[in-house]
């Protein structure tokens, strides 16, 4: 045997044994997709406005409250229906001229223009985009910490564009419960009840002259939790969620589950002098803008406490997650849910693997009647790329999809076609009178730049398809990308060597 | 064995007009039917909607499905039998058009939507069973059953709950298990199947999938599919021009809009929904079609040097005679796999093998009728500086 045969032997032999030790056992070696396996995809889109609005409101406070300590006159602080843009109106020159070196002092983010009774704010673009771009990766960061600390395998949870989050959760097969896991705002605020409960707007502000005062607000309460009324409760929040430093399982007084906290020190603090004050008066605790309990106030309390609101278990133990891993800091929408049940998928892999084996029958016979003794070999090299794929697809821990499974069985009749311009070629060489081992060379060489080119076509098409499509489509790609790469090597490379081993140098007759 | 003994003579080329006029005739009956007629059909993916997918315990009418639907002012929706049983159905919920509330959260909307359809399938069943304190054991999930198998079977909770959900999804039980018997036939432990029997009920159906899509997410979608489709179309045009001559990759860019365009015609008919797929199958028939028109172009590059005196048109004819063999060789395995797929791959992959069934076919005909015929225009057209060759 000539040297370089025996090299490609070994290195053929070396790489197929290398696929099969990565892709065997298939089971666990090949990760399936969402859609085979079951579970959740998610495409979420993050409201940033509100982190921008947030921005604002902020920004309006900590001038109104500059302004005042200062003695600088204004009537009112309006927002602009723009994100991002304000206005004090009714400030004088003189006013103004105050208020400037106030303002050069404090803000640097906002582009201020003075006009003849008004100041306006606008957020500059930099800072924008700045902070409409946190606002995305801290989602993600929250929502990541959601779904860890709730206990999904191998979660993907990725940004996409300026302002779209992809989720996909395999084997979940509870998704109500994920969903509202990861939308919950979970903006958590302790805030002094002012009236209430009430039917309905007008007897709740009967007292106040029916209209809501200037410091106050009103609530909903969360009829879940056994509290359908309106409340009006104070604007400024006495504490808030970000103030919590630990939280835990506990149970109220009558032994139901309910959440324990305990505070940060300054939080501590600020909730020592507000249940001072307040003692015996009502407190609520407000989670997304919805009254969950009104408890009194039975004592000054300093830096634990506990939430009640009639919670299951489950409530009590994602209330607690999602209190952990924080709140979010903008409202998601969402633009895409898929839910695939386990079934499903398993129905998906029983047929598709029944289609896989009718059309590997079907070339097979097909390449064996028509070509014979070479049709062997081509048959043997479509093998080689299957296995060739799994491995492949193990190794980079790419997923198996349905479509991709569709794309493999599509690989099997495209990886016959390079062989069937080599023995149609070779067939064309003996035609013309060469002789076996001419012809087959002749085959090989002269095939080769078509393979090459059509080989490499399909791939740039699925090149942009992967580019375009979202995880099932995705795997179909990268198996049909995959295979055809694969392709080249079997169809040209171990086909050829093959035909080198087997036939002999002095033959006169090839079965093709 | 051979397809043809000898080298056929057919004149391919003296078709070429018979063969542009089919082409347009059919390209602009898809056009007439995507415009004016009913229109390409769009999956899920790609308008708004949901679609579900849910199997019964027991088989039901197709008609009292939609019985039920109409009951809830949804009898609009398409409602589709699957794998030939009536156990599996798949509905395409008709767009809630009504909800023109831009603030709301539009595909809320389409989730409470599946939520009533799913609740009117199930119509009364399994409430008095709920009110018990029953647990449905077609639709329960992983946790909640090893919990409760837990609370009979210490430490085996788990273990147990696998098992029984890998029955549930078996091949006969598909998703919901009709009678409590089965569990044990199908290898759930005796004790357990026993427990479970009165523990929980058996819902009258299990969901197999939800899918919504928002309108914005839908219209992306379609943006993007088309940008993947025009890039890629232009990748090929690059890359066959570089590999061959300009007059190749217009051509070949000329043949593969063609087989997108009669692909999608004939797809418009078939009243299937266009979806991610359908994008994926195009852009694989485009790739995938450019293949035997490259053998050809190869043949022809081939014998021009070889009898250099041979006017083109003839060179060609003699060229698709050549390769018309390995034409329907390389296309027909690729039919056969794509049958295979189309007759057993089921229903999820069905549109797609439909698909591609009518690009492998149109294929041949593009690559002899269409690609030829557009390089010797051209070469007739812009003849070059070193004339025709």
């Amino acid at each position: 045997m000539k040297k370089g045969l025996r090299w490609k032997i070994i290195l053929t032999l070396a790489i197929l044994g290398l696929c099969l030790y990565l892709a065997i056992p298939l089971k666990e070696k090949i990760k399936l997709g969402l859609d085979l396996k079951g579970g959740i995809h998610l495409s979420l889109k993050v409201k940033t406005d509100d982190s921008i609005n947030g921005e604002t409101d902020q920004e309006i406070m900590r001038f109104t409250e500059l302004f005042k300590k200062n003695s600088i006159t204004f009537a009112a602080a309006a927002k602009d229906e723009k994100p991002g843009k304000f206005t004090f109106t009714g400030m004088d020159a003189d006013q103004q001229a105050k208020a400037k070196d106030l303002i050069d002092q404090y803000t640097a983010d906002w582009d201020i223009s003075y006009m003849a009774d008004r100041v306006t704010f606008t957020l500059k673009p930099a800072v924008e985009t700045v902070l409409r771009d946190q606002a995305v990766a801290q989602t993600v960061e929250t929502i990541r910490n959601r779904i860890d600390q709730y206990g999904v395998s191998e979660p993907l949870i990725q940004r996409q564009g300026t302002d779209q989050i992809v989720v996909e959760l395999p084997g979940v097969d509870d998704p109500e419960r994920v969903k509202e896991l990861i939308k919950v705002a979970a903006v958590l605020q302790w805030k002094l009840v002012k009236g209430g409960p009430a039917q309905d707007q007008a007897t709740l502000l009967q007292p106040f002259g029916g209209a809501v005062p200037a410091d106050m607000e009103v609530v909903n309460g969360d009829p879940k939790r056994g509290h359908p009324g309106l409340y009006l409760v104070e604007k400024v929040a006495a504490i808030t969620g970000s103030d919590l430093r630990t939280v835990r399982r506990g149970t109220d007084e009558w032994n139901n589950p309910a959440v324990a906290f305990t505070l940060s020190p300054d939080g501590a603090r600020r909730f020592e002098q507000v249940t001072g004050a307040n003692v015996g008066k009502p407190l609520a605790i407000i989670l997304d803008n919805r009254l969950q309990s009104a408890p009194n106030i039975n004592t000054r309390i300093s830096d634990s406490g506990i939430i009640q609101g009639q919670f299951s278990n489950e409530e009590v133990n994602d209330l607690i997650l999602v209190l952990k891993s924080g709140a979010l800091p903008a409202g998601i929408s969402t633009g895409e849910q898929r839910v695939i049940g386990p079934a499903l998928g398993s129905d998906s892999i029983r047929q598709g693997m029944m289609a896989g084996l009718v059309a590997v029958l079907l070339v097979m016979s097909f390449m064996l009647i028509y070509y014979r003794l070479a049709g062997v070999n081509a048959v043997i090299a479509m093998i080689f790329n299957v296995v060739i794929l799994f491995g492949v697809l193990a190794y980079f821990k790419a997923n198996l999809t349905l479509p991709g499974i569709a794309g493999l069985i599509l690989a099997i009749g495209m990886s016959v076609d390079a062989n069937v311009l080599i023995f149609e070629r070779i067939k064309e060489e003996r035609a013309l009178g060469k002789n076996v081992t001419g012809a087959i060379g002749l085959g090989f060489d002269r095939a080769f730049s078509a393979i090459f080119d059509s080989n490499l076509t399909t791939i740039i098409s699925a090149v942009f398809l992967f580019q375009f499509g979202t995880g099932p489509i995705k795997g179909y790609a990268v198996t049909l990308i995959i295979s055809l790469l694969a392709n080249m090597f079997t169809a040209v490379f171990v086909s050829r060597l093959m035909f080198d081993v087997t036939i002999p140098k002095t033959a006169t007759k090839l079965s093709i | 064995m051979e397809i043809f003994k000898k080298t056929p003579q057919i004149k391919f080329l003296k078709y070429k007009f018979i063969a542009l006029i089919v082409t347009a005739v059919i390209i602009l009956a898809g056009a007439l039917n995507i415009f004016i007629g009913k229109g390409l059909k769009m999956g899920v993916d790609f308008g708004e909607g949901t679609l579900i997918r849910v199997v019964f315990k027991n088989a039901i009418a197709i008609g009292d499905v939609r019985q039920k639907l109409t009951d809830i002012g949804l009898g609009g929706s398409s409602i589709q039998k699957i794998n030939n049983s009536e156990r599996e159905y798949q509905i395409r919920a008709v767009e809630v058009r009504n909800i023109k509330d831009q603030a709301k959260d539009s595909l809320e909307s389409h989730a409470e939507l599946s939520n009533r359809i799913i609740a009117a399938l199930k119509s009364d069943e399994g409430k008095t069973e709920t009110a018990q304190g029953l647990a449905d054991l077609n639709t329960i999930d992983q946790k909640s059953l090893a919990a409760l198998l837990e609370t009979a079977f210490p430490e085996k909770g788990a273990t147990l709950a696998e098992q029984v959900l890998t029955a549930r999804k078996n091949e006969t039980n598909k998703g919901a298990f009709a009678d409590f018997s089965n569990l044990s036939r199908d290898g759930v432990q005796a004790d357990a199947a026993n427990f479970l029997k009165g523990k929980t009920f058996l819902g009258k159906l299990n969901v197999l999938s939800i899918e919504s899509v928002g309108p914005q997410v839908g219209a992306d979608l379609r943006n993007k599919a088309v940008l993947a489709t025009v890039w890629s179309l232009i990748g090929m045009l690059i890359y066959i021009a570089v590999r061959f001559k300009l007059a190749n990759g217009v051509a070949a860019i000329f043949t593969l809009t063609q087989d997108v365009l009669i692909t999608l015609s004939i797809f418009s008919f078939s009243g299937r929904e266009f979806s991610l797929q359908i994008v994926a199958v195009l852009l694989t028939i485009v790739g995938y079609s450019i293949n035997d028109t490259i053998v050809i172009f190869d043949r022809i590059r081939e014998n021009q040097k070889t009898l250099r005196k041979m006017p083109l048109e003839d060179i060609m004819n003699l060229s698709l005679n050549q390769m018309l063999g390995r034409t329907f060789i390389t296309s027909g395995t690729v039919f056969l796999t794509v049958m295979a797929l189309f007759l057993f791959g089921g229903p999820v992959i069905n549109d797609f093998a439909f698909c591609m069934i009518i690009g492998t076919i149109e294929g041949i005909y593009s690559t002899i009728y269409l690609a030829c015929p557009v390089v010797l225009f051209w070469q007739k057209w812009f003849p070059g500086k070193r004339g025709r060759r």
